[in-house]
């Protein structure tokens, strides 16, 4: 009755793979049995990772890559055979007013969370639709979104943008995937315990106003989102699809 | 429990599960036992009630039988005060009576309204008080809601009104119950194939409704459900509260 999270012969693409979220994700799909594809720009950061999967009797493979170089990107997507799980994660914020959000600020994270997370998506999923086994043995897609991709927040407003885009492009991808049995969901978590948040957090002021809007009263750990993550991954969620695993401690059902 | 993964283990845990004789009761009972979990079955009908305790019972785990109707306040009040371990509610007793709108009569409505929205909060509040009262650490409420919690659907007025209600107590017990650590969530399916859904599914017209409303080409089973219950239920998801896991192959993604 009850389906495990089981990854064994599957190979799965995180981005974002050397720190954070995308280093905890790819680390859970690991211990679940996948082999597991990781990326970054920081290469000592993917060595780490590496080490920690091996350890865990894991397998892994590393790229270089910073995912708004498309051609880079084409390159290394050109070296992998197969694919069955994508961990759509690479993504960053700077957070500012409304008012005095630069240009430079606006196109760096438009170019990040939503082109490249696009352009991504889109060679993924034309290496998985070749699979000739594809509608037998499924795939999966989650891209990193954010509870600011369901509601808004103050100095989030490009952020807001980028995950609200997120969201649709994953219903609209879920939409035409499904006849390949390729599954595509989001994970919206609350502030995680990474380096990103701990830098907005040393402002103790922000972070307080923060932890009083996340009901259960903390931030969430890494390994709440990769567990999730590694659920949506595995056939344990085979019929989900097109839709959102809050992971928020309760932050948007106010 | 790895570095990142969290397992889906229920060991010494114990659930209360109402409806539990039959469909998506009777197979979240299953995978919560499964996973290690202690089971309060929830039943108006004894013999079913029995055969329940030998697929229990495999697992080498607690099973406490009650035969109760959910609507009978007061035997289920005396019951869940008696009751000295209680950390789950799989909330998933109901039923439907498709009308179309102009002829739902008074009667069915009552049923409905009864059943899927007073008992659901009633039997939630008994629980959620015996949890608190036995101080446990962590609690985890699972109310089952449907896809016509989140969107309508023909001849599903009055169901629709009942588990958009659910969805709304769902998200207000998760802001109530947090600061217990008790989460609250709904799972939202797709038509499940079950003892009830069976007359619906006999029905040409009705079989070719649910599969053009669901990119992925597959009717959702009791395993796909109880699997994403008994995933809320754990640990695993312990920053998911306020939150729904819509199983619906794509249906509310179009």
């Amino acid at each position: 009755m009850l389906k495990k999270i089981n990854l064994k012969n599957k190979i799965a693409l995180v981005t974002g793979a050397g720190k954070g979220l995308g280093k905890a994700c790819a680390i859970a799909l690991a211990e679940a049995g996948a082999k597991v594809i990781i990326l970054s720009r920081t290469k000592s950061d993917l060595i780490k990772v590496k080490k920690i999967i091996k350890k865990t009797k894991g397998s892994s493979q590393l790229f270089v890559c910073d995912v708004t170089n498309l051609d880079d990107l084409k390159k290394v997507l050109k070296k992998i055979s197969r694919l069955d799980i994508l961990v759509n994660n690479a993504g960053n914020n700077r957070p500012q007013h409304f008012t005095k959000v630069s240009q430079e600020n606006m196109e760096y994270l438009v170019n990040l969370n939503m082109k490249a997370a696009f352009n991504v998506a889109q060679l993924c999923s034309q290496k998985k639709v070749k699979a000739k086994n594809r509608k037998k043995i499924g795939g999966s897609i989650i891209h990193m979104s954010s509870q600011l991709g369901k509601v808004g927040c103050e100095g989030r407003n490009v952020y807001n943008m980028n995950k609200f885009g997120v969201e649709g492009l994953s219903r609209g991808m879920a939409c035409e995937l499904a006849p390949y049995n390729i599954r595509v969901n989001t994970i919206c978590p609350t502030f995680v315990e990474t380096p990103m948040v701990k830098k907005f957090f040393k402002n103790k002021k922000f972070k307080n106003k923060m932890l009083k809007n996340i009901p259960l009263g903390r931030v969430a750990r890494e390994s709440d989102v990769a567990t999730a993550v590694a659920f949506l991954a595995a056939d344990s969620s085979e019929m989900i699809t097109g839709t959102s695993l809050l992971v928020d401690g309760g932050w948007t059902a106010q | 429990m790895g570095i990142f993964l969290k397992d889906i283990n229920l060991k010494g845990k114990t659930a209360l599960i109402t409806g539990a004789t039959k469909g998506l009761g009777r197979g979240a009972a299953i995978a919560i036992a499964e996973a290690g979990g202690n089971v309060i079955a929830i039943g108006r009908n004894q013999m079913e009630l029995n055969t329940l305790k030998k697929e229990i019972k495999k697992f080498k785990v607690n099973y406490i039988p009650f035969n109760c109707d959910v609507n009978n306040f007061n035997r289920m009040k005396s019951f869940i005060a008696k009751l000295n371990k209680l950390d789950i509610l799989v909330n998933n007793a109901g039923t439907n009576i498709p009308e179309s709108f102009l002829n739902v009569k008074k009667s069915s409505m009552e049923t409905l309204l009864n059943v899927n929205t007073k008992a659901v909060f009633n039997v939630a509040q008994l629980c959620a008080n015996q949890i608190i009262k036995l101080k446990r650490k962590s609690g985890s409420i699972i109310n089952i809601s449907s896809i016509f919690g989140v969107v309508a659907g023909q001849k599903r007025t009055v169901y629709s009104m009942t588990k958009f209600s659910v969805e709304g107590l769902t998200k207000g017990m998760a802001l109530d119950l947090a600061k217990y650590n008790i989460r609250v969530n709904s799972v939202c399916p797709n038509i499940v194939l079950t003892p009830r859904t069976k007359k619906y599914f006999a029905d040409k017209k009705y079989n070719k409704y649910v599969k053009e409303n669901t990119p992925i080409n597959k009717v959702v089973t009791v395993s796909d459900v109880a699997t994403s219950i008994t995933f809320l239920a754990s640990e695993a998801s312990s920053m998911i509260t306020g939150a729904s896991i819509i199983i619906d192959g794509g249906w509310t993604a179009k």
